[in-house]
């Protein structure tokens, strides 16, 4: 038995808790969201286990660290932060939208890491360049970064979706300035996240490569990323800008948060070759 | 005309422009590779397109004039926005606890009035009581029939906004001055030898660092799986011949001597040296082990020859490493053959075989002078504290009056936060409550 053992039960977890999270949008029951919430904390404590079962494992191998060096290890961190991500914010934003979001979007994370060819689950050897550190850091905040962005990413299409079908106060799903505000916090939330991951990555970057900042398609797609919710935080706060246009650059940014986390790795190249 | 400059610098609609324009533009950097030698980008790119990529600088885009250009504009935009911002924060954050005028009970964004018939003393006391739970601390001011009440907390979280706006301004500060007086190269040392000499990147020329660099060693691990486990470097800094510090280098190990950063950035084999060839006499039997470098002439004993290695392949047609030994004998032609590593080749009375050899390495050192990275760095602190103030704390205004008025007393309360409204809308609500059941906090 191994983690990925736990990994299935777990995104087994997720897709259960999104699904009650779904009736209960239908039924508007409270204990439905209850129970939903129930099935999600389970699923993140066993979730939690399978990284630190993967971790001590590592110990076994005689080449331990932690687990977030390679892209299935990535996969399943993603998915991670995004139940975490809801956890932590369900008081402050009412459970069931960013719940539906963060065990959706979880499940069908892990089900790729786990049913995909291309994605190795062996634990592997750390090459000397990640040995530092600075690992830790850098990648729980660059992931929690970008759970963020993904719920936010999914508030800005539903919004979009209700302006379009012209739904915005019905029931079904919170009414559109709810996601507007959703979409909002959670990429206030996620921007200092980001902000972290890219200065612990300076930090990793100064000490393995003997500068802070080299204009690394990385590096250059993380600020691009920071930039583009950079612009969206200043038309919020300072032009009060809200709706569309915000939905807008919150999906455009997610795609970039895409890009920054995969395709630098598989359409380009450059020295941060391990995700 | 100055104060139309100074809007337009200071507008955030130019901030958003400046930040969207920088985004769309860092793309190109990272779609076309930078930095290579001209003649490369020649192959890759048709001549029309690469005299339009070479027009805007495509080729080395992160450095050109236009991008710097909008890296200034930033600058100045965050600058004027800041002192536009700051008069404003400035005034919020140390304005004092004034006097207290009765305009905050009908502006505020919180505002409540109820009548009460309770005695003055018990309500002065639980309205203390209630601001001290929430502000820590209040201030009193009697006016007349009128008791005025006033508690704030957090009024340092303003300022948080401009520590990350500031911070911004010192990292590409700090930018500019490694980009100015800083300098990045490699150099690359053999086993044994030492240098003083940096080979700058982009082709600019080399440095003097003022000490030598002698490696002393190097070194590479791989895992069973032929993963690479561990680069490592053993150098002395040596100036004026001296020794002054040994050390390793390892990736994420730097060594930093003189505010040079000295990493691990490359190996290589420098050469191959110690061909050690075994020899045998097949009359007597003897075996002897020559020991030789490159292009050396030794005599083989118990003959009138000598031997000597002319070349050597890694890999020879797909059977590992050999030599192109050369055996020389008075009275002959040159006899030229290859020794492989794993077969044995006869000459006339002598076998030949080759034992091993030794791998020289030479370590490439990326070494580099940063002179700015004190000003990014206390940026990147000034940013995350600027966010946490910001983040977790408000700036909370709690004020309460209580006037005589026919029947009883008035008690009006005002209350004023700078971020989560609602949160502490409800939070103050709740209180409100409890407090008008007689209860307090």
């Amino acid at each position: 038995m191994n983690d990925t053992f736990f990994v299935s039960i777990v995104t087994f977890a997720y897709f259960s808790a999104a699904f009650v999270f779904l009736v209960s949008f239908i039924f508007e029951k409270k204990y439905m969201d209850t129970a939903a919430v129930g099935i999600t904390s389970f699923g993140l404590m066993l979730h939690t286990l399978a990284l630190l079962f993967r971790w001590v494992h590592s110990y076994q191998l005689g080449i331990g660290h932690a687990p977030l060096s390679n892209f299935y290890e990535s996969l399943i961190f993603f998915s991670w932060s995004l139940v975490f991500i809801f956890m932590m914010t369900k008081k402050r934003y009412g459970s069931r939208i960013t719940g539906i979001l963060a065990t959706f979007f979880s499940f069908l994370i892990l089900a790729y890491a786990s049913l995909s060819g291309n994605v190795d689950c062996q634990i592997q050897p750390l090459i000397p360049a990640l040995k530092s550190n600075w690992l830790i850091s850098h990648v729980i905040s660059a992931f929690l970064a970008y759970a963020c962005f993904a719920i936010a990413f999914g508030t800005s299409i539903l919004y979009l979706g209700k302006r379009k079908t012209g739904t915005e106060n019905t029931g079904l799903l919170p009414d559109a300035a709810t996601l507007d505000e959703i979409t909002y916090k959670m990429i206030s939330v996620g921007f200092v996240l980001l902000t972290l991951g890219i200065i612990t990555g300076a930090a990793w970057a100064d000490r393995a490569w003997g500068r802070y900042w080299g204009w690394d398609p990385k590096e250059t797609w993380s600020l691009i990323t920071w930039l583009i919710y950079g612009a969206f935080l200043h038309a919020r706060l300072a032009r009060g800008w809200k709706g569309i246009k915000m939905s807008l650059i919150s999906i455009i940014g997610f795609l970039a948060v895409i890009f920054t986390y995969l395709g630098v790795n598989y359409i380009l190249s450059g020295l941060h070759s391990y995700l | 005309m100055q104060t139309k400059l100074y809007r337009l610098f200071s507008s955030v609609k130019v901030a958003i422009f400046l930040f969207l324009a920088l985004a769309a533009t860092s793309i190109f950097g990272t779609l076309v590779p930078q930095g290579l030698p001209l003649e490369r980008y020649d192959k890759l790119f048709s001549p029309s397109v690469f005299a339009i990529l070479e027009f805007f600088n495509i080729f080395d885009m992160y450095h050109s004039w236009w991008f710097v250009l909008l890296l200034v504009l930033v600058s100045i935009n965050i600058l004027a926005c800041t002192l536009r911002q700051i008069p404003r924060i400035v005034k919020l954050t140390f304005q004092g606890k004034k006097g207290i005028d009765d305009s905050v009970f009908t502006s505020s964004q919180i505002r409540k009035t109820w009548h009460t018939q309770e005695d003055l003393p018990g309500l002065m006391k639980r309205t203390q009581v209630l601001l001290k739970s929430l502000a820590g601390n209040y201030v009193e001011v009697k006016n007349n029939d009128t008791s005025y009440f006033f508690a704030e907390k957090g009024r340092y979280s303003r300022l948080g906004m401009v520590f990350v706006h500031i911070s911004i301004l010192f990292i590409l500060g700090g930018g500019v001055i490694g980009t100015i007086w800083g300098f990045s190269g490699q150099m690359n040392v053999v086993e044994g030898t030492m240098s003083d000499t940096v080979l700058l990147y982009g082709g600019t020329g080399t440095e003097k660092l003022g000490f030598d660099v002698r490696c002393d060693d190097f070194t590479v691990d791989f895992y069973e799986t032929g993963m690479p486990k561990d680069y490592r470097t053993d150098v002395t800094i040596l100036e004026g011949g001296e020794k002054v510090i040994s050390g390793a280098i390892r990736v994420n190990h730097p060594l930093i001597y003189k505010g040079l950063k000295l990493c691990q950035a490359t190996y290589g084999i420098a050469g191959i040296d110690n061909f050690r060839i075994v020899v045998q006499n097949n009359r007597s039997g003897k075996k002897t082990m020559l020991t030789l470098g490159l292009m050396e002439k030794v005599t083989i004993p118990e003959s009138q020859a000598s031997f000597a290695v002319a070349k050597f392949m890694n890999d020879r047609g797909g059977k590992g490493p050999a030599v192109l030994g050369v055996l020389l004998e008075t009275g002959k032609a040159h006899d030229i053959f290859w020794i492989g590593k794993n077969n044995q080749e006869q000459r006339g009375d002598i076998t030949f075989a080759l034992h091993d050899f030794d791998k020289k390495y030479y370590t490439g050192l990326q070494v580099s002078k940063d002179p700015g990275i004190t000003l990014v760095w206390t940026g990147f602190l000034l940013i995350l504290a600027g966010f946490i103030l910001s983040l977790f704390f408000s700036h909370m205004r709690v004020w309460i009056k209580i006037a005589t008025v026919p029947g009883g007393y008035e008690l009006s309360l005002a209350a004023t936060v700078n971020k989560n409204k609602k949160v502490f809308k409800e939070k103050l609500e709740g209180l409100i409550g409890k407090f008008q059941q007689g209860g307090t906090a």
